[in-house]
């Protein structure tokens, strides 16, 4: 069996689903008040913009990616993670799909797939709407000047790739916990409360450790640490294979599947 | 007819340590037939199919598929069948033909195939409504459709007809025997209702409490009925003739007629034959059946 019909059909059952729909409501939602607040405030939202740095974009994304990253975006991958579990134990359809002729592997990890799939999306969209934010105002009030300044591009997608990559950790121990329990409160309320916790401990000198933490840490450093990849994205790519490699065994050797 | 679909050897199962909720099943499924898999709920049935799919890990025994074993050869076994357990697996948010879509590409059959079994099922006009507008019925059938798409040599059904009104369950009923008859599919059904199984069976496996209490095929379950039942007489002269039949064992008269245990249409014949020849006129001789709703309990029953 090939692993792309497996993914194709994860992809299929996105389709009209409420993972889809919270994928693009947590991308627009920084944006959205954002904008709003650019639109409803010009003067003050320009006297910041250019507080710091005469080119407005860098308070904007680096404001904007700030209020995403450190609470949202984690959120959102744990409701995601769940949701797309969800859509197998709601609709009492984990029996057809392991009674099908596909192996273990492709089950375990065209779902995985589907999942990272739907966070990339989450990037993209985020991304899309991040630069809508700042431009919609800009029409109405061209003292923005967001389009007389210069974007950063490979800044901007450097942060992207490194956030996406410090959030591999929370994704895969979430979907983990999301296989494992059909109750899907159980994964989110696990999830939170490791963020919670995770954000109330991040003054400790080991939190680089914590994979709830990893996206916070991407954001904090990104603008002081050059190079290929911080410590804690290390981390988070070990957490990533550690939890898959746990959570496909769980899986293979469950006494009872579907 | 002797070949064999299914073969399992000393079956053994539980959830819970020292509660085994299957001991030692032989099931024998043999090509061509359609095996009702009977027993009352509870009983093991979803269990023993459970684990025919490899949705439960074997514990104890051995599985053979297509003469293939289960535990070595899951994925060509499971390309070759198609199954539905319990209820429907459907993807509610998604339409009809989404869901057949799913399973097409597992399958990876020709895009053509959706509308053959759309056809075979009678779904062809919902194939765009999402399925959680179906109503049990169809879901149903869009389940079966689901079944069919690998043009599966066999299909196994759990409980294929439950929470159907009558009419859903006589269409079911004749999907059923129209695959076995057409498309020479073998079909295991489970059921815990005895006249159902009775309309379409071919062979009849029985389950209680874990044990295979019967297994054979339609008509000797009717057999072992018959053993049960008795052959009344009645002649011109049944003193004479309960003399004439005194090799008989357990042979009992009342006012009006003479009562022996019935075997089969021969024996009737037979024992006519000798009473006409000895100059007895046979004015009755008709065999009286337990119903196989009877069988069933007292089976079932002996088993407890």
């Amino acid at each position: 069996m090939n692993i792309a019909a497996s993914i194709k059909t994860e992809l299929i059952k996105t389709k009209r689903s409420a993972a889809l729909w919270i994928v693009v409501l947590g991308a627009g939602f920084v944006p959205f008040i954002m904008m709003i607040s650019y639109l409803v405030q010009p003067k003050q939202n320009i006297e910041r913009l250019y507080k710091n740095n005469p080119n407005p974009w860098i308070f904007h994304v680096g404001n904007i990616w700030q209020g995403f990253s450190v609470f949202l975006l984690p959120m959102f991958i744990i409701i995601v993670c769940s949701l797309i579990t969800q859509i197998e134990y709601k609709n009492n359809t984990w029996k057809q799909v392991f009674a099908s002729p596909q192996p273990y592997s492709n089950i375990y990890f065209s779902k995985l797939t589907g999942i990272i799939v739907m966070i990339f999306f989450l990037f993209v969209l985020f991304d899309l709407f991040t630069l809508g934010a700042a431009i919609v105002p800009n029409l109405f009030y061209s003292k923005y000047g967001f389009l007389t300044h210069s974007f950063n591009w490979r800044n901007f997608l450097t942060l992207n790739l490194r956030t996406f990559i410090s959030t591999l950790g929370i994704i895969a121990i979430q979907y983990v916990l999301s296989m494992r329990f059909k109750n899907f409160i159980i994964p989110i309320g696990i999830g939170l409360a490791c963020l919670i916790a995770t954000l109330i401990a991040m003054g400790w000198e080991h939190i680089f450790k914590i994979p709830y933490a990893h996206p916070f840490l991407t954001m904090r450093f990104h603008e002081v640490k050059k190079g290929v990849l911080q410590n804690h994205e290390w981390n988070a790519i070990g957490y990533f294979i550690v939890f898959t490699t746990i959570g496909f065994f769980d899986m293979k050797y469950r006494k009872e599947r579907g | 007819m002797n070949e064999s679909i299914v073969q399992t050897d000393n079956l053994y199962f539980s959830f819970k340590a020292g509660q085994p909720v299957l001991n030692g099943i032989n099931m024998k499924v043999p090509k061509g037939s359609i095996y009702g898999f009977l027993g009352p709920n509870g009983a093991g049935k979803t269990t023993t199919l459970r684990l025919l799919l490899g949705l439960l890990n074997n514990q104890k025994g051995e599985i053979k598929i297509f003469d293939q074993h289960l535990a070595h050869h899951r994925i060509d076994i499971l390309k070759r069948l198609g199954s539905l357990v319990e209820q429907p697996s459907l993807y509610l948010h998604l339409t009809g033909y989404e869901n057949l879509e799913i399973y097409r590409l597992i399958y990876n059959c020709k895009k053509q195939r959706i509308n053959e079994v759309l056809e075979i099922v009678g779904l062809t006009t919902a194939l765009n409504k999402k399925a959680k507008q179906y109503s049990l019925g169809m879901k149903q059938r869009l389940a079966i459709a689901i079944a069919l798409l690998p043009q599966p040599e066999f299909l196994i059904l759990d409980e294929p007809t439950n929470g159907l009104d009558p009419n859903g369950i006589i269409e079911t009923r004749e999907l059923i025997k129209r695959l076995n008859k057409e498309f020479g599919t073998t079909v295991l059904v489970s059921s815990h209702i005895l006249a159902e199984v009775e309309k379409m069976a071919t062979h009849v496996g029985i389950i209680h409490k874990g044990n295979m209490l019967f297994q054979g095929t339609l008509k000797e379950l009717q057999l072992m009925q018959s053993s049960k039942s008795a052959l009344e007489i009645e002649t011109s002269d049944n003193n004479k003739a309960a003399a004439l039949l005194n090799d008989i064992p357990e042979l009992s008269q009342t006012d009006t007629a003479i009562i022996i245990p019935y075997k089969n249409k021969n024996q009737s014949a037979a024992i006519n034959r000798r009473l006409v020849e000895n100059g007895l006129e046979v004015y009755a001789l008709h065999p009286q059946h337990n119903d196989l709703e009877q069988l069933f309990m007292d089976i079932t029953s002996k088993g407890k």
